[in-house]
């Protein structure tokens, strides 16, 4: 099992190290989802806002075309992409890179529910401490309360 | 001299609307009842001013007056009569005519409601309608103008964009419209309270009737858009997370958030100025959503047009946002209230988290939008924020929504003790937990499949808990079975209409859940007579015709779809217009319950021997526009009036 791994990341290794000895290599079997997988991280370059993947354009036909040759010569799917980015720019990827400046397009929503979340929290804990020591709770009987309580709970 | 007088009307329209937002607020501050007359009259005015704009553009469409160059870009004679009729709000400046018409129409409305029943906020309400209808109105006459000449007159159109010849052309943008309009009461009844002073909920009740109007409007329009996508776009997608679907999404969340937290400053007194805040976020982001749309700064399906309209709608957007944000700081004494909790474990409490949520949303998403352009501001560096983006960080919070939307509306306001929720979530959270492991034994692997899935049976469970308990209890006062639901539905038509709405929203997510999860594709050329097979269909190329329509060439294919036994032939297609460089494709395809056989023709060969077929296999998409269905019908439960105190 291990040996297994070790020559498929050797054999990758060599691929990747040698593109043009990469296009000659026996063919592997591609299935359409790998293809699909990477066509979906592509933007078509000449659509208005649709992947490889799904766009029904000639251009993207052949774009998928392309993936799939790569794939099957061998190559790992962050190396297709890469080849797309290397000739249109990092503009083909349809969601950004983790790194850079586009890393903040990722770190915006975290930030955002961090943020409120602590909000909320702060204002609730806040918001909790007070009724005990602020506002004394009204004279009500507790059998009234009781009641109170059942009804407003079991009210649908 | 058609163009003239529509021109003319709107010049008048525009004044009129000018004066009556001005005598609106002199009424308001002098309390002279004349002045409030004058700027009511003003109003009924320019409503039948852009009637009558509205009513010669659709006239000068049907007789092909390409001296209107609006008319000539838009329409040409091979158009079909119907084409014709929505062509007119096909482009901007019609659309800028069909917006202001429905604003008026609110304005008169809301006039008609309102002149006594909210008399203390009316003059301003009418104030900040007639304001934002002015704007339009200016919108309308200089930066693009309807009634525009062209010369010289050419002898045929251009021709609508094919991609809008579609019969979803009437309801997707008349309802989006209905609901980014419909924003704007409850926006003039928040500026009129807090102009007023009365940041009371006075405002809140009147008005949350009307939001709950516009937010099923905007609904029903982002549905129809993904059923328009999904049927004419021919990608097989129903949802792009393009920049204008984004703009019309931002408004529908921060109204969902609103509709929400509402019910806690109607129990608790709470949230004032978070509540305000939210409207005038609201229909400032159906004010940005119209700038992507119109100004053509995000490329887009929808973009039509660039020019000074963008600078325009930019400069409004500030203007409302600060008078917002100046009133609510004017106000700020009145507003900043502290809030009083019993307990973290209470139904405030998740409605916050709700509230959270959406925002957070909703600010990804813009982000997200925006992205690209500050992209290439700050480095120059062109980057995309597509589908992948959206997708992986929205799925997590939309995942924890749907939890909240099991937690929220069964946990105990104030306080929740341990008994409140054992007596709700026990047999919920069971259920759920018990569904995750069945769909797992069924061969679900997709972890957030799992969860999805589970999740909405969590929180069905929970509804039908409550829905069971409400009834039972009308039972044993005596009531029959189907007199006590019906009772229950519409008594308390607020509650269970949120439910049926959420329903819809379970229905819908279980759709997307598996069109993402379980849907197959594959694309292949086949010659004549060949067939190739997918998911267990069987698709056959029988042949392929070409035929002249009134204004395009069609090359339709002819496939033969079975699975064991035939089950029809689909005729997917390309339409060639001449005004247009690349072919349309025409997707045919056979709807299900459980999965949708797709189709679309590619490449062919001109003697017709070979084509190349996109062959598609969508999971349980039918389920989103199910789904849709609940969710419009919940809405529309909740809009009828409370019946509860004749009960």
């Amino acid at each position: 099992m291990k040996g297994r791994y070790a020559t498929a990341v050797l054999l990758l290794a060599v691929l990747v190290a040698d593109p043009a000895r990469g296009a000659q290599a026996p063919t592997r079997a591609v299935t359409e989802s790998q293809v699909h997988e990477v066509a979906a991280e592509l933007r078509c370059v000449v659509c208005q806002n649709l992947s490889v993947a799904d766009s029904p354009s000639e251009m993207a036909r052949q774009m998928r075309a392309i993936v799939r040759e790569r794939l099957e010569a061998g190559e790992s799917p962050a190396r297709v992409i890469q080849y797309f980015v290397d000739r249109y720019g990092e503009w083909i990827l349809l969601s950004p890179r983790r790194s850079g400046f586009t890393l903040l397009v990722w770190l915006a929503p975290l930030a955002a529910v961090a943020i409120g979340f602590a909000i909320v929290s702060t204002l609730v804990w806040r918001w909790t401490r007070r009724p005990a020591s602020a506002s004394t709770p009204p004279r009500v009987d507790p059998a009234m309360r009781e009641r109170i309580r059942r009804e407003t709970e079991t009210e649908p | 001299m058609i163009p003239e007088l529509g021109y003319g009307a709107a010049i008048v329209a525009l004044a009129l609307a000018l004066w009556g937002a001005v005598t609106a607020a002199l009424g308001a501050r002098t309390g002279r009842p004349a002045l409030l007359l004058s700027a009511q009259h003003a109003a009924v005015g320019v409503f039948v001013l852009v009637t009558a704009c509205f009513a010669l553009l659709t006239y000068a469409f049907l007789t092909f007056d390409f001296s209107v160059r609006y008319v000539a870009t838009n329409t040409n004679l091979g158009t079909p009569f119907y084409y014709r009729i929505t062509g007119v709000w096909g482009a901007l400046e019609g659309s800028i005519i069909l917006w202001a018409w429905m604003l008026a129409l609110y304005t008169v409305i809301v006039i008609l409601r309102h002149r006594v029943s909210a008399r203390a906020f009316y003059p301003w309400v009418l104030t900040v309608m007639l304001g934002v209808l002015a704007f339009f109105l200016l919108v309308m006459t200089v930066a693009a103008p309807p009634f525009a000449r062209s010369s010289p007159v050419p002898a045929d159109g251009r021709g609508l964009n094919p991609l809008l010849e579609d019969t979803g052309m009437i309801t997707h943008p008349v309802a989006l419209y209905l609901g980014f309009t419909g924003l704007t009461v409850p926006f003039a009844f928040a500026l009129a309270a807090l102009i007023t002073g009365r940041v009371g909920d006075a405002w809140i009740t009147l008005t949350r009737r009307w939001t709950i109007v516009a937010w099923y409007f905007l609904s029903l329009g982002l549905l129809i858009g993904g059923w328009w996508s999904y049927h004419v776009l021919g990608w097989g997608g129903y949802w792009a997370w393009d920049p204008v679907e984004n703009a019309a999404f931002m408004p529908w969340l921060t109204a969902t958030a609103f509709l929400h937290s509402v019910m806690i400053q109607e129990r608790r007194r709470m949230l004032k100025l978070w509540n305000l805040s939210l409207v005038i976020l609201t229909f400032g982001l159906t004010l940005f959503g119209t700038f992507l749309t119109r100004s053509g700064v995000i490329a887009s399906v929808h973009a039509f047009t660039q020019g000074a309209i963008g600078a325009f709608f930019l400069s409004f957007l500030a203007l409302v946002l600060l008078t917002g944000l100046g009133l609510l700081a004017w106000r700020w004494d009145a507003l900043h209230a502290q809030g009083a909790l019993d307990s973290i474990v209470s139904r405030e409490s998740a409605f916050l988290l709700n509230n959270v949520l959406l925002v957070a949303v909703t600010f990804t998403v813009f982000f997200g939008t925006v992205f690209p352009l500050l992209s290439e501001v700050a480095r120059g560096v062109k980057v995309s924020v597509g589908a992948p983006f959206f997708n992986q960080v929205n799925v997590p919070l939309f995942l924890a929504l749907i939890f909240l939307m099991g937690v929220g509306p069964l946990i105990a306001w104030r306080r929740a003790s341990l008994d409140n929720l054992r007596r709700n979530f026990l047999a919920p959270v069971l259920v759920g937990v018990v569904a995750a492991a069945g769909f797992f034994a069924l061969g679900v692997r997709s972890a957030i499949a799992v969860l999805t899935l589970a999740l909405t049976v969590f929180v069905a469970a929970t509804i039908a808990v409550d829905f069971a308990r409400a009834t039972r209890a009308r039972l044993r006062v005596g009531e029959r079975l189907f007199p006590a639901m019906r009772g229950l539905l519409l008594r308390h038509n607020r509650r269970y209409g949120g439910f049926v709405v959420h329903l819809g929203i379970l229905i819908i997510a279980v759709g997307v859940t598996g069109s993402q999860a379980w849907s197959v594709q594959t694309e292949t050329t086949l010659r004549r007579g060949e067939s190739a097979e997918l998911a267990g269909y069987r698709v056959r190329f029988e042949d392929l015709t070409a035929s002249e329509e009134s204004n395009h060439f069609k090359v339709a294919g002819a496939f033969t779809v079975s699975n064991g036994r035939v089950l029809g032939v689909l005729r997917p297609a390309k339409k060639f217009y001449p005004q247009e460089q690349s072919p349309i494709a025409y997707v045919d395809y056979r709807l299900g319950l459980n999965e949708d056989i797709y189709l679309v023709l590619g490449d062919f060969a001109r003697d017709g021997s070979q084509a190349t077929v996109k062959l598609l296999v969508n999971r349980l998409v039918s389920w989103i526009w199910i789904g849709g269905l609940v969710l419009t019908l919940g809405a529309l439960l909740a809009i009828l009036p409370e019946r509860r105190k004749g009960a």
